[in-house]
């Protein structure tokens, strides 16, 4: 009876367990391979940080710096970073249909668009999607194209949104002063 | 009786010629001798030189390992800020776009003033 009943909640715990990540795993997209946006691109970045390679450029952040420091606070609870931009050298060299696999993927319950952005004087395109899950916030996701840019950024993980915010002022990004506008 | 002793004697202690190639023999074995006491004392480093070997090859591993795990560790912290530059660039132009667009149409200048 005993045996039994813990089983039972041994079962219960790598359920939990594996809906957990089940649902973490949910806010990864499946970003394509943009071997064709590499090849046109004068200049591309893909960053593919996983849990295992999070924490270990954790261990490599120096507290004493404030960039890495902010990192370290925006990184906690995150278990993974992918990122893909690619520069370009005219306008809008970029298919649309890349696009487009990576928007009908945030079309999946879970997503939520939190901004959109269309603007026809720039011709910035910018879209935030979060993955709620209860209250809490599991994913976050970024496809941002202007006319020589283009560029998804998906974080999967509990993301803090304040933290995120914090960004302002670290990074070469400059202080934009939200709070204080409020 | 002292006769019998010393006959005894002479005859324990009578001149005996060596063997033929005995010199030979005994020149042959003590040369060995020499040679393996001095192959000996030769290869007493042996042992010592094979443990600091691989004391060394240890060692130089495990440094290997630790430059490799902090060059890995470099790049995973260069992609991380890289990845986040990139983030707070793109949530800074969605927040540019939403105030653009939050902001009041600007009346056309009509010129009077």
């Amino acid at each position: 009876m005993r045996a039994s009943l813990s089983r039972l909640l041994l079962m219960l715990v790598l359920s939990l367990a594996g809906s957990a990540a089940a649902r973490a795993a949910d806010a990864r997209l499946m970003l394509p391979e943009f071997h064709t946006l590499e090849a046109k691109a004068s200049e591309s970045v893909s960053v593919t940080l996983d849990s295992s390679l999070l924490a270990m450029a954790a261990r490599f952040l120096d507290p004493n710096r404030p960039e890495d420091a902010a990192a370290r606070q925006i990184i906690a609870g995150l278990t993974g970073i992918y990122v893909r931009s690619f520069t370009f050298d005219s306008d809008f060299a970029y298919p649309k249909e890349d696009v487009a696999s990576v928007r009908k993927q945030l079309s999946a319950p879970g997503w939520q668009q939190l901004v959109q952005v269309r603007s026809r004087k720039d011709h910035n395109d910018v879209d935030v999607y979060v993955r709620v899950e209860g209250d809490k916030t599991n994913g976050l996701a970024i496809i941002a194209s202007e006319p020589r840019e283009f560029t998804i950024v998906n974080i999967v993980g509990a993301i803090d949104l304040q933290k995120l915010h914090e960004l302002e002022g670290h990074f070469g990004i400059p202080q934009l002063k939200l709070d204080d506008k409020k | 009786m002292s006769d019998d002793l010393e006959k005894q004697l002479r005859e324990a202690l009578r001149h005996v010629d060596p063997p033929p190639g005995f010199a030979a023999r005994v020149s042959a074995r003590t040369q060995s001798e020499q040679r393996h006491r001095w192959l000996a004392a030769r290869h007493r480093w042996v042992p010592a030189t094979l443990a600091a070997s691989v004391l060394l090859s240890l060692l130089v591993a495990y440094g290997w390992q630790l430059r490799h795990e902090r060059e890995q560790g470099l790049a995973a912290r260069q992609q991380l800020i890289e990845a986040l530059r990139l983030t707070g660039e793109k949530l800074d132009l969605a927040y540019r776009g939403v105030q653009d667009a939050s902001k009041p149409a600007v009346p056309p200048d009509t010129g009077d003033t």
